[in-house]
């Protein structure tokens, strides 16, 4: 314990004199050594054993937090580019711990999140086109419950009904998702969508700090890949709670075995409902989310395609567990980009039939091989690995 | 009676007639896969479009209608075989959501490269009858030679996969290894050769059923075409019971026939928030289907 302690300071003490060098303003450097001195703490505490089996609520805080801060700070480095595609990702991981922990806890399974994140995408467009200049977070407030309300109306057959059928209705839903919202066509604005009246820009603070835009980096796309992270690390926090919370154990037991679960008093469709509106609420969260950062929505975007994207980042990343959910986002966040390089380096025509159903070939691909040959996906190998070390 | 005939109720009976029997063909397949593998293909229609894309774009556009229907049939079997006993086989005894993850992979793949061959662009297929609707004094009936062929059609499939089930050894052996593949096993049937010829003859049925949608002027063939023909035929199979093929075939029916009532009462938009009404109330009501029985479950 005495050397783990005196480890930590001197380690301590040189990551503090190592940044407060480096940095040419008084007021960053001091900020910057602060961080720096929190940062060292935190692994010093995560490196101990005793702490994360006894304090599993700080450990869950300061791994949530060393996952933003490092999120944050790289948001600072990058280029616009990068800095949109994490934000659409980083909306994205919200979207798959839903779906995550629907799937991973009461075992049901939904194809329908792609019109969940709708149902939050348009109801964030359609409250800031009738009253302007609404704060972000009661709009985000908003949307979470407008999807916690479709998911309920959705959740409400889950309560006598298992796997496939559920699977089905949700199909269903995805699928006339479009038609749904030309139904209210006067208000979705039909099928060119919605525009919000005006972008989400950074505020003073942060344009203070970050007086260089530059051509490659505005401080507008810093701002929303910011938000889109801390809001990533909220829900990313409540869900790790969850997962080990009584509610969370419960719904394990209903996804393993329901009969038994009825039997030690646990309400099935309390928890079966329950696990939906959570999901459909995350959903409809990164959805509002994208309205903000795309500055638009339109009713393309959420057709049956995406939700089954969502659900094929979710079983590569690793279904049931909160790095897949994670390792699925940053996947969505840079698949594009990957994609371009192998249509670029293949000699592909990019205007190409072949080129432009790659994604769809790969993705399709990848979630067959990974449900028959590694079920726990991504997340589920690195663990294998992990417990098999020799160190 | 030709007032009668050409009257708007008639002409909505006749309509949803049409449109009814393509969904309870949808449902007919997803019940024939269901009950003998408990798996809801949900690459049904994936593979339906596919095996019409081979039957109607790989063949040269001017063969014989007939010709590339056969053809179309026979790639759709044997699709189902590949699938059964490629993907499908790995996925017996998994948790009951790893094949429904594997059937919408497989689905992906299946647009995918469709898309990749053969553009998302709709390619119209031609039609062997007529699709211009009989007349009666001088009025529109709401039944062309076209959509007659597609109702016989539909029922002829109908009954050929009702006469294998109940009049011939195979339709025995099926049956048999669906209800307790243990003792079947024992008595000699060869399950997993079932298993695959449960799936072959679904995707047959489905093969048929895309050259039917396809048909259709409006819509035409893309690797998209089934999607919403799908999610309406499973509707259709959950309402009727997934476990039973007289549910699925008289829910399909009765389906396309309430749709076509809203379509022309209220109007088009509304058929599908009718038809998710509909498929959640049935479902909370009787979770097992309109025709199936009760059965109990184990801990």
């Amino acid at each position: 314990m005495a050397t783990r302690i005196s480890a930590i300071a001197v380690a301590l003490v040189a990551a503090v004199a190592a940044v407060a060098f480096g940095v040419p303003t008084a007021r960053l450097r001091i900020v910057l050594a602060l961080i720096a001195a929190l940062g060292v703490v935190a692994v010093a505490l995560l490196t101990s054993a005793r702490v994360r089996a006894e304090h599993p609520v700080v450990t869950r805080t300061l791994v949530t937090v060393i996952v933003v801060a490092v999120a944050l700070i790289g948001t600072a480095r990058f280029s616009t580019n990068v800095d949109t595609d994490l934000s659409l990702g980083a909306a994205m991981t919200i979207v798959l711990l839903g779906l995550s922990f629907l799937t991973g806890s009461s075992g049901q399974i939904s194809l329908g999140n792609g019109a969940f994140m709708g149902v939050g995408a348009f109801t964030v467009a359609i409250w800031a086109n009738h009253h302007h200049a609404s704060p972000l977070i009661l709009v985000l407030v908003l949307a979470v419950v407008a999807g916690a309300a479709v998911g309920f109306l959705f959740g409400l057959p889950a309560t006598r009904l298992r796997g496939p059928y559920l699977a089905g209705m949700t199909l269903a839903f995805a699928v006339a998702f479009g038609a749904i919202l030309n139904v209210f066509g006067s208000w979705t604005g039909g099928d060119s969508g919605l525009q919000l009246p005006s972008a989400e820009n950074a505020p003073h603070w942060l344009v203070h700090l970050y007086p260089a835009s530059t051509a490659s980096l505005s401080v507008n796309s810093v701002w929303l890949a910011g938000l889109t992270v801390v809001a990533a690390g909220i829900a990313l926090f409540f869900m790790s709670n969850l997962f080990a919370s009584r509610f969370g154990r419960s719904m394990r037991l209903v996804r393993d075995n329901d009969v038994a679960a009825e039997l030690v008093g646990i309400s099935l469709p309390r928890a079966r409902v329950a696990a939906f509106v959570i999901s459909a609420a995350y959903a409809a969260l990164g959805g509002g989310l994208w309205t903000i950062v795309n500055n638009a929505v339109t009713p393309s975007t959420y057709g049956f395609a995406l939700s089954i994207t969502i659900l094929s980042l979710v079983v590569i990343g690793g279904i049931g567990t909160i790095p897949g959910a994670i390792i699925g986002g940053l996947i969505y966040a840079y698949s594009n980009s990957a994609i371009g390089w192998i249509t670029a380096h293949t000699g592909l025509s990019p205007q190409g039939n072949v080129a432009s159903q790659l994604n769809g070939i790969i993705f399709g691909t990848l979630l067959v091989l990974t449900i028959v040959f590694a079920p726990l996906g991504i997340s589920g190998a690195l663990r294998r690995l992990w417990s098999r070390r020799t160190w | 009676m030709d007032a009668f005939l050409t009257s708007r109720i008639v002409s909505d009976i006749l309509g949803g007639l049409t449109n009814g029997v393509i969904y309870a063909l949808v449902a007919l397949s997803l019940v024939l896969i269901w009950r003998s593998t408990r798996i809801l293909n949900f690459a049904q229609g994936a593979m339906a479009m596919l095996a019409a894309y081979v039957g109607f774009a790989v063949l040269a556009p001017s063969t014989n209608y007939w010709v590339s229907m056969a053809v179309a049939i026979v790639a759709g079997v044997a699709l189902g075989a590949l699938t059964e006993r490629t993907v499908v086989r790995l996925l017996y005894g998994k948790p009951e959501i790893n094949p429904v993850v594997a059937m919408v992979g497989f689905l992906l793949v299946l647009e995918s490269v469709a898309a990749a061959i053969w553009s998302t662009t709709s390619r119209s297929l031609p039609t062997p009858f007529s699709i211009i609707d009989w007349q009666l004094a001088g009025r529109p009936v709401a039944m062309s030679p076209f959509a007659l062929y597609e109702v016989v059609t539909a029922v002829v499939v109908m009954v050929v996969v009702a006469l294998v089930f109940q009049y011939t050894s195979v339709g025995l052996q099926l049956r048999a290894a669906a209800l307790n593949p243990e003792v079947s096993r024992l008595l000699g049937v060869r399950v997993t050769r079932m298993l695959t010829l449960g799936w072959m003859l679904a995707s047959g049925v489905g093969a048929v059923t895309a050259v039917l949608v396809a048909s259709n002027y409006f819509t035409g063939l893309t690797p998209t075409t089934m999607d919403g023909v799908f999610a309406f035929g499973f509707i259709a199979a959950a309402v009727g019971g997934l476990d039973s093929p007289v549910g699925a075939l008289v829910a399909g029916v009765l389906l396309g026939v309430v749709f076509q009532f809203v379509g022309d009462f209220i109007n088009s938009n509304a058929i599908i928030l009718v038809a998710l009404g509909l498929l959640i109330v049935s479902l909370m009501v009787r979770p097992s289907g309109l025709f199936t029985r009760r059965t109990e479950r184990r801990v």
